[in-house]
């Protein structure tokens, strides 16, 4: 049986809470994480290492965006005529030590089942 | 009234004042920040509750959270609760769990929402508590008041241990029944103080606290206004910076043109020595309102003219520090830190407004 998201994302939550990841990691992840003016929206897994969605009522600045390292993808989907003053943000962050492993330990997990 | 009481009253939804009755308690756990004790027996006179929180409800406060030491010692909280009800206060309250039994059944069923408050899972909690057994006593009483039908929440106090248990605990206290789940690390505050330094959250283990927050809100499917709700009292700086203006009624009142309290003061605590105490039970004395013993109307007048300027500019530079800030804070404990820096005694009582709009980050 494939992994759900919950098996996924409770990898992550597992991983970010033990002290394995180290501060740097943590420390660096954060200093990426929060972007000017955009409040995160959701936080899962995925195979850069985390991947973000944000969400504004502003068109995002994107230098504060391209300005930041070890962003492997993002993208700007603006609601158009359904809101036009909302911004969905989706931004991939190269987490070395996550990437891909969330995965492999839930899939890991789907099999044993 | 001077203005609506539905405006936005600092980070808070609500205009809170938490009561702390007492300071007796059954546990004296490690971390506790009021320094809750079984041998403590002081406590405030009911009539002066029931007295200034009628004032309070008349400056718009509308919740009140009752905390302590442990309330269920409390002789006159059932009156407390009745009181506070019928002058229009939704009543809620925080529980280490271990008291409840039938003989609460009628208080308890007037409670608008209470909670139980956590430690870690099993080992930590025991530990932290300084007694066995306290764990699972806890987590069999959030079971029984989930069935029950009484709205239920855990209160999760993080030590550096209690961190890397937080998504098994979290987990734990939804399976049984928890319908809400607030998460803070522990503040260097009270008995704190006296922990292994290596127990106590560092700024790194705060970001760690958030982002385990926002993995396990995914993880528990958390959606708007959907069942359980996760709360974590750590939220990155710059989120709480674009809020700001919600400190404006504080920051632009005056003597001349006063608002009321909960406009300016959110949350309001009473202390289990009676003082009115602004944001936090560990702010700073300075800072005091005054007691519910001797407040008044006329006694707000006085702190409008005198104590005001000093909790304005107090807000006014701890929101600064959050303009340029890449960390998450916790809030209360960023005022709390400030209030007791040694020249709030001296500063000149004059208000400092901070920018309005954020100016452009330099090239």
């Amino acid at each position: 049986m494939p992994p759900s998201s919950k098996d996924i994302t409770v990898s992550l939550s597992r991983q970010l809470a033990n002290y394995k990841l180290s501060d740097a990691v943590v420390k660096s992840l954060g200093e990426r994480l929060f972007i000017e003016g955009l409040d995160i929206g959701r936080f899962n897994p995925c195979i850069y290492g985390i991947c973000a969605d944000y969400f504004s009522d502003k068109m995002p600045n994107l230098r504060t965006i391209t300005a930041k390292d070890q962003i492997s993808h993002w993208e700007v989907f603006p609601y158009g005529i359904i809101d036009w003053d909302h911004f969905h943000i989706k931004v991939a962050f190269n987490v070395d030590e996550l990437g891909g492993r969330a995965f492999d330990q839930a899939f890991d997990r789907g099999f044993q089942r | 009234m001077h203005e609506s009481f539905d405006t936005p009253s600092g980070f808070l939804p609500e205009r809170i004042v938490h009561l702390h009755p007492t300071t007796r308690c059954n546990l004296a756990c490690r971390h506790c920040y009021s320094e809750s004790a079984p041998e403590l027996r002081d406590a405030l006179h009911v009539k002066d509750i029931v007295r200034v929180l009628t004032l309070l409800r008349g400056e718009g406060y509308r919740q009140l959270s009752i905390s302590g030491g442990e309330p269920l010692m409390y002789a006159e909280l059932p009156t407390v609760v009745r009181e506070a009800h019928a002058l229009g206060f939704r009543v809620t309250m925080i529980s280490n769990g271990l008291l409840v039994s039938s003989r609460h059944d009628t208080v308890l069923s007037q409670l608008d929402g209470m909670a139980i408050s956590f430690d870690g899972l099993q080992a930590t909690h025991d530990e932290m508590r300084g007694r066995s057994g306290v764990f699972v006593r806890a987590l069999s009483t959030l079971q029984a008041l989930s069935s029950a039908g009484i709205p239920i929440a855990a209160a999760v106090s993080v030590t550096r241990p209690a961190l890397t248990e937080l998504p098994d605990l979290v987990e734990l206290l939804v399976e049984h029944g928890a319908q809400a789940v607030q998460v803070r690390p522990v503040a260097n505050a009270g008995r704190a103080q006296t922990l292994d330094g290596t127990l106590l959250p560092r700024d790194v283990d705060r970001l760690r606290l958030f982002l385990v927050m926002q993995a396990l809100a995914q993880e528990l499917g958390q959606r708007p206004g959907s069942s359980p709700r996760l709360h974590c009292d750590v939220v990155p700086a710059a989120a709480l910076w674009r809020q700001r203006t919600q400190y404006a009624s504080l920051l632009n009142a005056s003597a001349d043109q006063p608002a009321p309290l909960s406009a300016l003061v959110n949350p309001l605590v009473i202390t289990d020595r009676g003082m009115l105490r602004p944001l936090a039970f560990d702010m700073a004395p300075a800072f005091d309102i005054g007691t519910v013993e001797n407040w008044s109307p006329e006694s707000l007048v006085r702190y409008h003219e005198q104590g005001l300027p000093l909790l304005q500019q107090l807000i006014s530079t701890a929101l600064s520090t959050l303009q340029w800030s890449d960390d998450v804070v916790d809030w209360f404990d960023v005022c709390a830190r400030h209030s007791q820096a040694p020249e709030w005694n001296t500063v000149p009582r004059v208000m400092k407004t901070p920018p309005l709009e954020r100016p452009a980050r330099l090239a």
